[in-house]
């Protein structure tokens, strides 16, 4: 993990916001459906705040609300209310967001994150409920709001229920505010929370920034927007450490401040001065009873909790026997490593498998653009290929070559092993003795350095084990041709 | 108590709002601001011994909406009724922020 070097100590708190996978918006029942959608067609007279509609918070929000709260430590709230965030900006129709502010529906928690110096954990100060704003689209040729004659609005997005999700300021460095993201990605996932996709913007990060005081103080906080990737949250809050020292070094002061972050130009802009709270003139949302929720419903929402990330990765230790990197890649998506487990589960050696899932099942994907749920090799067959790889029936080449058969043409095991022509004879015996002479012949001056006792690190050996098996295109069980190789080598 | 705002938070007031105020309207807008504060301050003398608070009185669990999806078939009617429509979408002023 990256560290970015700073003259002062680095503090950083995130303000995660997640879309939840909800069909209908939060207080009404119009589609939350919006990509790609006809502007200002998932609308209805309650999210675009025609008067004497009266808003009726979603069932599903709250649980979901409660849930990634409950993954996150928190304590879930029996009684949390709304509030009007006011503010004047046409991406809602209301001139307000309506927002848990004063009681939200968890508060507390943490995090576990793999930090610049281990493990860390990041204190969560609370999770709230929101309506998400409309799309603003500013018709100028660059884009951009300065400079528009007007703003056109889409509403189809307005009063899609968002949780956010508020560190403490617990992060020292961008690499690890990445981290934090990641995990919670992760965490949102697993609950079946939210998708948490950056691009389409179900998942979006405001990232509070200072650089402490000779004293040890907090300094100046600098909120970053507007960070749409992974590697734009580290890039931006790289170049805003940078500026922020440079800044300081040269006498000046750091201004409270909302800063854009444009990626293509890599720089973070000031876009306005930070609006304090009283600005927002919160009050309480009186078209709204409070959500009350029960000990009982609590108690439920526990209940339906899957296992989570750190558990699966436990377990995986445990009845797997794997490596830190090998539980780590197979339990990123929980979808993966229910994958995994069902090939094991069909009878695959676990380290074997979890090398076949990790290696050549995410190769496969990521050539086909993929995901693993669209993955058309059964983990049944995967496991009985594997089997046959473990039992040297098929060598690892064969058996690549056999995956991408079952993948390409979706025929059956059996079909794609003789297609590859691995059901052929299998090379061994005086066969394989006689491709090993071949071998030999063509490259007698290698085998003169190997004979000659020159080659100490056996490098020149497995230069031609590995031409053997290349000839052999597969059929060569690799342990048999490595001893009648040293056989005929008189080592 | 009765409250009271000046010059200075009345010009703050109409910037939270994003209102623009010309100088001469200023002392105008803050004799009114201060009009309807005294009214409240009037109110608030009023005795209310033995008057019940007024409480949000729940007798059951508020009810929550289940999440289906229903189409609102009469949307082109807002379309109608909106100042101003660019093809689908609702057409508002610059962002006077902005300007």
């Amino acid at each position: 993990m990256g560290v970015i070097k700073s003259a002062r100590p680095v503090v950083i708190g995130l303000e995660v916001h997640l879309q939840l996978n909800t069909s209908s918006k939060l207080f009404c029942s119009c589609s939350t459906d919006y990509i790609g959608r006809t502007p200002n067609t998932n609308v209805c007279p309650i999210c675009l705040a025609v008067p004497g509609t009266l808003p009726i918070i979603n069932d599903r929000a709250v649980a979901l609300g409660a849930r990634m709260g409950l993954g996150l430590h928190c304590e879930i709230q029996n009684y949390s209310n709304f509030h009007r965030k006011n503010y004047f900006y046409p991406d809602l129709p209301k001139a307000y967001q309506i927002t848990q502010y004063e009681l939200p529906i968890a508060v507390g928690g943490y995090m576990d994150i793999e930090g610049d110096g281990g493990p860390k954990r990041v204190r969560i100060h609370h999770l709230h409920l929101e309506e998400d704003a409309g799309k603003l689209v500013h018709p100028t040729t660059d884009g951009r709001m300065t400079g528009a004659a007007y703003s056109l609005v889409d509403y189809n997005r307005g009063g899609v229920p968002l949780s956010e999700v508020v560190s403490e300021p617990d992060m020292s460095s961008p690499a690890e505010a990445r981290e934090y993201v990641t995990r919670l990605r992760q965490l949102a996932r697993y609950l079946d929370v939210s998708d948490g996709e950056m691009e389409s913007g179900s998942l979006r990060v405001d990232a509070n920034i200072s650089l402490s005081n000779a004293d040890g103080s907090l300094g100046t906080r600098v909120e970053i927007k507007n960070m749409n990737s992974f590697k734009s949250i580290e890039r931006a809050l790289e170049y805003e450490i940078g500026r922020q020292n440079k800044v300081l070094a040269s006498g000046g002061r750091i201004i409270q401040e909302t800063r854009l972050w444009d990626d293509s130009e890599g720089v973070t802009r000031s876009m306005r001065n930070k609006e304090t709270a009283s600005d927002y003139r919160y009050y309480p949302e009186m078209d709204l009873a409070p959500i009350v929720i029960t000990d009982e419903e609590i108690e439920k929402f526990k209940e339906d909790i899957p296992e989570l990330p750190w558990e699966k990765r436990e377990r995986f230790a445990r009845d797997f026997g794997l490596s830190k990197e090998e539980i780590s890649v197979l339990t990123e998506q929980k979808e993966l490593a229910a994958y995994y487990e069902g090939v094991v589960n069909a009878g695959a050696p676990p380290e074997r498998a979890a090398n076949w899932v990790r290696m050549e099942v995410l190769r496969v994907i990521n050539e086909a653009g993929c995901s693993i749920t669209g993955f058309g090799v059964k983990p049944a067959v995967l496991a009985e290929l594997v089997r046959k790889i473990e039992n040297r029936e098929l060598s690892n080449t064969v058996g690549k070559d056999v995956l991408d058969l079952l993948v390409k043409d979706g025929c059956s095991l059996e079909d794609a092993i003789n297609r590859s022509g691995a059901s052929s004879a299998k090379l061994t015996g005086s066969s394989l003795d006689g491709l090993i002479a071949t071998v030999m012949e063509a490259n007698a001056d290698v085998v003169g350095v190997i004979k000659s006792g020159q080659d100490k690190k056996g490098g020149k050996a497995k230069f031609l084990h590995g031409l053997i098996m290349k000839e052999s295109r597969g059929q060569a069980d690799p342990k048999e041709a490595a001893e009648a190789l040293s056989r005929m080598l008189e080592l | 108590m009765k409250m009271s705002v000046d010059r200075e938070i009345t010009l703050r007031m109409a910037r939270a709002a994003q209102i623009r105020v010309a100088p001469e309207d200023v002392d105008h807008m803050m004799d009114s601001i201060n009009d309807i504060l005294s009214f409240c301050a009037l109110v608030g003398d009023l005795d209310c011994t033995g008057t019940p608070d007024f409480t949000w009185r729940m007798k059951k669990r508020p009810s929550r909406r289940p999440d289906i999806t229903r189409d609102w078939e009469d949307r082109e009617r807002f379309k109608e009724k909106a100042p101003a429509i660019d093809g689908n979408f609702f057409r508002v002023p610059r962002i006077s922020s902005e300007v």
